[in-house]
């Protein structure tokens, strides 16, 4: 059994009051837990880790040291920021083992994720910290994750590297794919443009269609499918092309097409109010009604759901 | 010095080979502006062989683990992102400004620039002429692009050693390969096949840069994109599109026009097209020279 449960879903920024009560207005961060053993992993540090990590001082250190597996979707700051307020990191005997993906000649994830702890921006540096701490960067891999979890990592398209995660446990799929946009052809099409090159376009075309092919590949016949959604397609194409988001259509089409059972619309934008997302998910629900089996739902802080 | 010792001296060097000075500040300028579009990212780094081969070196290294080997520039920036590329090129061109034009002694650098560019565009213009797969062409550019490679490290750090042996070539009508051989007791297509191997690029670009000085002695069955590079770099030198020191080039062996089904009349009618692209390049990069000879 996997129960996935949604701690922070909003992008971008936290957003709390009073239009954003219903869907929350932590940035994201999933828990992850498997099987008897109760095994802990957790999918982004944003503010929503806050809370997770108040619920784990009750729930699991009771029982012993906390022991979790920490996976970066990327180190954007609302994909991280909430790590110095994680309670477990001050414990003595915990161990978080944190990985992600670093974009090249950045500095290495220890010193981007732990130098949010120096005295400038905060009262604790890393040094001082309790808990053992690893750092382990990430790239486009297979790994097998012990106690029968299965890992497999994707490159998405995001202004820096940035990986969709795929855990596979008992049978089942859970798979993230934020924050991403559709890959496309960055290169101009219109031979009348001044920087045409024919070479690139074809080149280029072909590149995005592969890896759009590779991406559907990476998230088929997932049982819980969570999907950047920060868009309406209209506010994509008329002004957010390469920010590295998707749109709710494009979420359900790729979900749709992947043979997906259920569909969780993620990294809401900071600006949409709880009952814009209410419109925009029954929008969608009548729209796809009957075309789909595909279940869909707005990512919702605090809600459960088991595998 | 004894050959073995050069060798180390140039292995050293391979290590941290800095981009060509001529380009680096058109990347550093490109890189630094945010409103840098693909197509000039593309457009920087296909002009200079040493940042296209460092580049693709990166981007097929462990660093990204990606299963599938990349060999098109353009892949890399729609499946890593303008950034991560903007990233590379520039942690490149930043080891360039180690270097500087003082070094291009022995070769004239725009010369050398020019020669290198001008086989890269021929390669894919007679590929495109043969009809190849449109999926290959830029193959056959970057293996032309960096054929040369292997010249950059000799120049640098034997600068002496070239200069005299440029001038025994020149003095005995001997191809420069030849005389490097005999001078230094290697040439600049083994040198050139180590940085290959040290950057880890494709098989394509290692038998392009080992073998067109000698292509039929390559026993495998990739012939066309070796063979292409073969014909341009004669090109090259035959009509006097840059240079880079070989000033008595070899004939190419007429097996390889027979294998590609290109004559010297097909290479003529490129002859424009390839002024067009090297001038496009020029204009791009604020040279100040007019495309053309400079032997």
């Amino acid at each position: 059994m996997m129960k996935i449960r949604f701690w922070g879903v909003r992008g971008s920024i936290p957003c709390p009051g009073p239009t954003t009560v219903k869907y929350g207005g932590n940035t994201a961060c999933i828990e992850l837990r498997f099987g008897e053993a109760d095994r802990i992993i957790i999918i982004d540090a944003g503010s929503g880790i806050r809370s997770l990590g108040n619920y784990m001082m009750q729930k699991d250190l009771p029982k012993g040291p906390i022991k979790t597996d920490l996976f970066l979707s990327h180190t954007h700051w609302d994909h991280i920021m909430g790590f110095p307020f994680f309670t477990p990191i001050f414990i003595p005997g915990s161990k978080i083992n944190i990985y992600g993906p670093v974009t090249f000649e950045e500095e290495g994830l220890d010193k981007i994720i732990g130098d949010q702890l120096s005295y400038r921006y905060f009262p604790v540096k890393q040094s001082e910290l309790s808990a053992t701490i690893t750092y382990n960067q990430l790239r486009e891999c297979e790994m097998d994750l012990g106690d029968g979890i299965k890992l497999k990592t994707k490159y998405l398209n995001h202004p820096i590297l940035c990986l969709g995660y795929r855990f596979e446990y008992e049978g089942k799929v859970f798979c993230t794919a934020y924050d991403t946009e559709p890959f496309r052809n960055l290169f101009p099409t219109d031979p009348e443009d001044p920087s045409y090159d024919e070479i690139a376009a074809v080149e280029g075309e072909k590149a995005a269609e592969e890896e759009n092919r590779k991406f559907s590949q990476f998230i088929r016949d997932a049982d819980l499918l969570v999907h950047d959604s920060q868009y309406t397609h209209k506010e994509y194409l008329e002004s957010k092309l390469g920010w590295g988001h998707s749109s709710f259509e494009y979420a359900i089409n790729s979900a749709h097409k992947g043979y997906v059972k259920k569909l969780i619309l993620f990294h809401h934008d900071p600006l949409r109010t709880d009952p814009q997302l209410d419109t925009l998910l029954e929008e969608y629900r009548e729209k796809t009604k009957g075309k789909t089996d595909l279940e869909i739902e707005m990512a919702t802080e605090g809600t459960e759901i088991i595998l | 010095m004894e050959s073995e010792q050069k060798i180390q001296k140039i292995k050293a060097y391979i290590d941290k080979m800095p981009s060509l000075p001529i380009t680096v500040s058109k990347i550093m300028e490109i890189c630094n502006d945010p409103r840098t579009s693909p197509a000039d990212l593309n457009k920087v780094i296909s002009v200079d062989p040493v940042l296209m081969g460092k580049v693709m070196k990166l981007i097929n290294s462990a660093y990204y683990g990606i299963s599938q080997e990349v060999t098109s520039l353009v892949r890399a920036i729609i499946m890593l992102g303008i950034n991560t590329v903007k990233n590379l090129a520039l942690s490149t061109a930043v080891l360039g400004t180690l270097g500087s034009s003082k070094e291009f002694q022995a070769l004239n650098m725009e010369g050398f620039w020019r020669h290198s560019l001008c086989t890269g565009v021929t390669a894919k213009l007679i590929a495109k002429r043969r009809k190849a797969d449109q999926k290959t062409l830029e193959e056959y550019f970057i293996a032309g692009l960096l054929h040369d490679l292997g010249k950059i490290p000799i120049n640098n750090k034997l600068l002496d050693e070239y200069l005299l042996t440029m001038r025994l070539a020149d003095r005995d009508h001997t191809p420069l390969y030849k005389m490097e051989k005999e001078s230094l007791g290697f040439d600049h297509a083994e040198i050139g096949g180590m940085i290959v191997n040290t950057w880890k690029l494709s098989q394509d670009i290692y038998n392009s840069v080992v073998y067109h000085h000698n292509p039929l002695a390559y026993t495998g069955e990739d012939k066309d994109i070796l063979y292409s590079v073969v014909m341009a770099n004669y090109f090259a030198n035959a009509f006097e599109m840059g240079f880079a020191g070989d000033r008595y080039p070899e004939k190419v062996d007429p097996e390889i026009g027979r294998y590609l089904g290109i004559t010297l009349d097909h290479l003529e009618d490129l002859e424009d097209q390839v002024h067009q692209e090297i001038e496009k390049a020029r204009i791009f990069l604020k040279l100040t020279t007019a495309t053309g000879a400079s032997k």
